[in-house]
């Protein structure tokens, strides 16, 4: 496979990979506050996304893969709140251990890489039409 | 007359530029991924010292050893003084690689730039 043809498979494959965590954050996100509905249910547990560099067998190319999408072991949050379905006799409702703030600075993490991804793909696609242009020099 | 050399010489260095991308192609979409080493190929004019003897083949199995992208060695680039060793264990910094790609293109544009101004003074020759 030639250089730049797999620069841009590289490019997409860490595209591929910053929007499966970009889900994963925004499925955190989402679940924040969902708790169970039995009294000392355990409420949603924060999914966490780990990257790893592959050897694509068909090309021959090292390219990103989602290694392995785990959970956060932390323990939950609890919150007095008697009245809740999921309270246990204590009056305690476990709460999601999802921290807004580490999930905002994940997502923007998330977001440069994918520009940077993006800024490869261009630069790229220039590279090769900067090529393809040699075909027009003799006009 | 001593023969044209700036097209191979062009086509050799857009070859190594384009080894290049890939490298740092390889770097940015690494830049989140634990442990990975950050990496860079050997420079041009190392490359260009090396005397090219290029291997015969005999046979059509034989494997093509005359790849520039061979002679060009891909290795662990030396530590990022901003960033040096992330928590993660990764060492990719993406300002530097995004500096790198830039530089990629404008090697990429002068060499390109190059061949076609010398390919319209060869037709200017033939065609007159």
């Amino acid at each position: 496979m030639d250089p730049l043809s797999a620069s841009l498979k590289i490019a997409g494959s860490g595209m591929e990979a910053q929007a499966t965590r970009l889900r994963i954050v925004s499925e955190n996100i989402a679940n924040a506050r969902s708790t169970g509905d039995t009294p000392g249910a355990d409420p949603y547990r924060r999914k966490t996304i780990t990257f790893g560099a592959e050897l694509d067998k068909a090309s021959g190319v090292d390219v990103v893969e989602v290694k392995k999408l785990g959970v956060d072991h932390s323990k939950f949050i609890e919150e007095y709140d008697p009245d809740h379905p999921a309270a246990d006799e204590k009056g305690m409702v476990k709460v999601p251990n999802v921290n807004m703030l580490i999930e905002m600075a994940d997502m923007r993490e998330a977001n440069r890489s994918y520009d940077a991804n993006i800024q490869t793909i261009k630069q790229t696609r220039e590279l090769i039409s900067a090529t393809i242009d040699l075909l027009k020099a003799g006009q | 007359m001593q023969p044209i050399q700036l097209f191979d010489m062009a086509g050799r260095q857009a070859e190594w530029l384009s080894v290049r991308q890939e490298v740092v192609a390889g770097n940015i979409a690494n830049a989140n991924t634990p442990k990975y080493k950050s990496k860079d190929v050997t420079p041009f004019d190392a490359v260009l010292d090396q005397t090219y003897v290029p291997m015969a083949r005999t046979h059509p199995a034989h494997f093509a050893a005359n790849d520039i992208s061979d002679e060009v060695e891909v290795k662990e680039s030396e530590l990022n003084d901003e960033i040096g060793v992330q928590e993660s264990g990764n060492t990719v910094s993406l300002s530097e690689e995004l500096t790198k790609t830039g530089e990629i293109r404008r090697q990429y544009e002068l060499s390109t730039g190059l061949v076609k101004s010398f390919h319209s003074m060869m037709l200017m020759i033939v065609k007159r």
